[in-house]
């Protein structure tokens, strides 16, 4: 008689062997937009899970074409069996950039926050030299930065420095809190909203502000991901648990949300399952992606739903790492709330920057290939722009299609008369 | 997170599913744990192609066939869903498809015939167009097209096994091979990648082009490998017709299958294009009950469970694939409501040795009401509001009678009915 003591067999097996919970059945390769793309990416099956399964951490990574995976993670929303593909392919990725060594392009990539920092500083000039052919031609000769990819318009006023303002001076232009100010929350707001679109944040904080919440900048690193996706998941875990350890200190009750799909998703997710950060599932528990936290709030009967008509037809495209939060489309479902507000999906999968990938030499014509589905459908519907909750989906949607693109967010904040 | 209906699944009984409540005016959210058998199974939807598993008799006419073994057997998933439920639900999918340009055909009274990679015949009911000139009915000869370095078709097999007793043997039907333009050699491809090439009409002629030159018989049809397309199949398919002057019919092969993932790609996105929401990535589990009604379930998503609260639920889980059961050493259970669903004393017990025979793993599942909800042993609904649809029914083994398609499409009708009542 076998005792009982190992229950479920198939948990045995996914807790000691992750690996073997892949049935080899090839969803993840029909979805992944490289190997729809590219002949040359032998796709997420072989190189997660089946090379895994012979990966040995005492022996060099020899995989090929390990680093056109541009880490959407759509595999892994495809996989029947929950196996975390993508996470194989990121381990091996940066251990073979460990062995290798890394490129100064990639390691000035992986450190956005230093580069956007020196960018904000210096912002006239960076923009002028980031839109100046010549120097363009220069970086991607030295660099390896596609010259026809146009970089992120650096801001002087950090989100940061004009958060401290507007905190000394009450401003609620919009009127009080009309349910009562009963909810605090921490606004993880990024390096993008930080040094290039300090707007955002601050649409974000008079939405929240608008229905009575109290909103707290903590002292924050970047997420990270920049770093994960250049293979320097050191940096990225140095960055994590410096977040982690400020996050955790945040009293009880109050929630985090994040305006970025991929910073949020770093927080909830690949802080406590890629990086390992001890501490970070319960930090993660707190975390919401901001359309997230306001559907929740008007479940709750909190948010206020007096909004102005916006007149306006929009495309909404789903990032693909919104797709990994597991949480549906709560903009979707807000901007219908708008009266006037007519928004359609466009559903034509990734938009192929994937962060900082479409954005070096050698991936930029492959980028553009991969989205080029859904610039084609941008450019037949003929819409007023495309909402979009990732900073890089909207780069590449208004470069690829020559749309205007909009975090859901500025739809909802001029629904609110908020300029 | 609050919705009028939340259906949980991603296969054909899911689709059906949710595609009856949005037909009779209702909000259903669709969860999805991950693709689901529609990509590995499906290319038809197959009604009753044999009595009973050990017949080799095709059933000629399925709904009559499906009328007989809702007689004989009224514990069946099909006598569960009803009669009416097969052939409203048939006739919705058939709609369904032409509203979201999807070219179908069949009857409920009528099997094809059609061959199968292999070269045996398989009974079908409802067929894709590019498939329908496969039918055996019919007496063209047909040669089988297969391309050099593609190794999940052989059209030598599939040839020498039909001519055994069709039509007069091998004076009907032949087999080619052609090689692929620009293909290397000692690359390793799939039907996917064949199928992603076809909608280039450059490549589709050179290939159409090539079999004209190798079929000699100008009144045979061909039987190609699925691989006319993975969107935009229904052009695909008429163009290479034309080109190559013959009637062109498709044979689905190992998976992942281009003929199902045609059919999950366009229902998939017509729902979402009609305003129905999917969640992604977030398996289901933990029904929460209270008063003999479920009030919430969870899904893992990233960073916490999140609830989901709904009128009623359709658990349309294609058995283990899709998260609808958990199997220990010897007690399988199920997720959301930790029933003991079978108990073995060895694993051994829930297969059988031949490959070929029935499986026993392939019944274990939830014993349902008469309203398809999914009950304790002694009959009694483990909650009023939940209904079950597709693999996760007990009893439920579609692959030897060949009816997976019909049972999906019943049992997803019918659930959807009950839950609008609920």
């Amino acid at each position: 008689m076998i005792t009982e003591d190992r229950e479920t067999f198939s948990d045995t097996v996914e807790e000691e062997h992750p690996v073997e919970a892949c049935t080899k059945c090839t969803a993840c390769n029909t979805v992944c937009p490289v190997a729809r793309t590219t002949e040359i990416f032998r796709g997420p099956k072989f190189l997660g899970p089946e090379s895994e399964r012979y990966r040995d951490q005492h022996e060099a990574t020899v995989t090929a074409g390990l680093d056109l995976c541009s880490g959407c993670k759509l595999c892994e929303v495809t996989c029947p069996s929950q196996v975390s593909i993508q996470e194989y392919i990121r381990r091996a990725q940066n251990k073979g950039a460990r062995e290798k060594g890394r490129t100064l392009r990639d390691w000035l990539l992986g450190h956005t926050r230093l580069l956007s920092r020196f960018g904000s500083l210096t912002a006239p000039l960076a923009n002028f030299g980031n839109r100046n052919p010549l120097f363009r031609l220069l970086m991607e000769r030295v660099v390896g930065i596609h010259r026809r990819r146009p970089l992120t318009k650096y801001q002087w006023l950090t989100f940061e420095s004009w958060f401290k303002r507007h905190r000394k001076n009450p401003p609620l232009p919009l009127g009080e809190g009309r349910l009562g100010a009963r909810r605090s929350v921490a606004y993880f707001y990024g390096c993008w909203v930080d040094f290039n679109e300090r707007r955002l944040g601050q649409q974000v904080v008079a939405v929240l502000e608008r229905n009575g919440i109290e909103v707290i900048v903590p002292r924050q690193q970047c997420c990270g991901i920049p770093a994960v996706v250049n293979s320097n998941t050191d940096l990225a875990r140095k960055y994590g648990v410096e977040n982690v350890r400020r996050l955790s200190q945040l009293p009880a009750g109050v929630d985090i949300i994040a305006s970025s799909t991929s910073c949020g998703l770093m927080l909830k997710h690949d802080y406590a399952h890629l990086l390992e950060i001890p501490g970070a599932e319960q930090v993660g528990s707190r975390v919401y992606d901001v359309c997230e936290y306001l559907w929740m709030l008007h479940e709750a009967g909190e948010l206020d739903i007096e909004f102005q008509p916006v007149d306006t037809r929009v495309l909404y495209h789903a990032p693909c790492h919104l797709k990994s939060h597991g949480i549906g489309y709560p903009a979707m479902r807000l901007l219908r709330l708008i009266p006037g507000v007519r928004v359609e999906e466009v559903d034509e999968g990734c938009c192929g920057i994937s962060g900082t990938y479409g954005v070096k030499v050698e991936k930029y014509d492959l980028s553009m290939k991969i989205g080029s589905r859904l610039f084609e459908a941008v450019k037949a519907a003929g819409s007023d722009s495309v909402l979009a909750d990732c900073e890089t989906c909207r780069m590449q949607v208004e470069h690829g299609a020559g749309s205007r693109s909009a975090h859901p967010i500025d739809i909802l904040a001029r629904a609110y008369g908020y300029r | 997170m609050r919705f009028d209906i939340a259906v949980v699944g991603s296969g054909l009984s899911a689709l059906i599913a949710t595609r009856t409540l949005q037909r009779a005016g209702r909000k259903p959210v669709l969860i999805w744990p991950g693709l689901s058998s529609l990509y590995f199974l499906y290319a038809t939807v197959d009604v009753l192609g044999y009595a009973n598993p050990t017949t080799a008799e095709a059933v000629e006419d399925p709904v009559s066939g499906v009328r007989q073994l809702i007689a004989d057997h009224p514990e069946h998933p099909y006598a569960r869903a009803g009669l009416p439920a097969l052939q409203n639900g048939s006739s919705l999918l058939l709609d369904w498809l032409r509203e979201a340009g999807f070219n179908w055909q069949g009857t409920l009274d009528r099997n094809l015939l059609l061959p199968t990679a292999t070269g045996t015949p398989k009974p079908s009911c409802l067929v894709p167009t590019s498939m329908a000139a496969g039918d055996l009915h019919r007496n063209e000869p047909i040669v089988f097209c297969g391309f050099d370095g593609y190794q999940d078709f052989i059209p030598e097999l599939a040839a020498a096994n039909l001519s055994h007793g069709w039509n007069g043997g091998s004076r009907n039907v032949g087999a080619v091979r052609v090689p692929l333009p620009g293909v290397k050699p000692d690359r390793l491809f799939t039907s996917i990648d064949i199928a992603r090439s076809m909608e280039d009409a450059t490549f589709r002629r050179d290939v159409a082009e090539r079999l004209r030159h190798a079929v000699k018989d100008d009144r045979a049809r061909l039987g190609l490998p699925a691989v006319l397309g993975l969107t935009h199949d229904t052009d695909v398919h008429v163009e290479f017709e034309k080109e190559t002057g013959h009637p062109v019919f498709e044979i689905p092969t190992v998976p992942p299958s281009v003929l199902g993932l045609r059919l999950f790609d366009r229902l998939r996105r017509h729902l979402q294009e009609t305003g129905i929401e999917m969640i992604w990535a977030a398996p289901a589990h933990e029904a929460e009950v209270a008063n003999g009604r479920c009030l919430r379930i969870h899904l893992k998503s990233a960073g916490r469970e999140q609830p989901v609260e709904a009128k009623a639920y359709i658990l349309a889980l294609e058995d283990a694939v899709d998260g609808a059961w958990r199997a220990g050493a010897h007690t399988v259970r199920d997720p959301f409501f930790h029933q003991v669903l079978a108990q073995h004393a060895t694993p051994g017990e829930r297969t059988d040795e031949s490959l070929f025979a029935p499986q026993p793993f392939a019944a274990i599942g939830y014993p349902v009401s008469d309203r398809l909800q999914p009950t304790h042993q002694d009959g009694h609904p483990l909650a009023s509001n939940v209904f079950l649809a597709g693999g996760g029914i007990a009893g439920y083994d579609p692959t030897g009678i060949k009816a997976r398609g019909g049972m999906a499409i019943a049992t997803g009708y019918r659930a959807a009915q009950e839950a609008m009542a609920a």
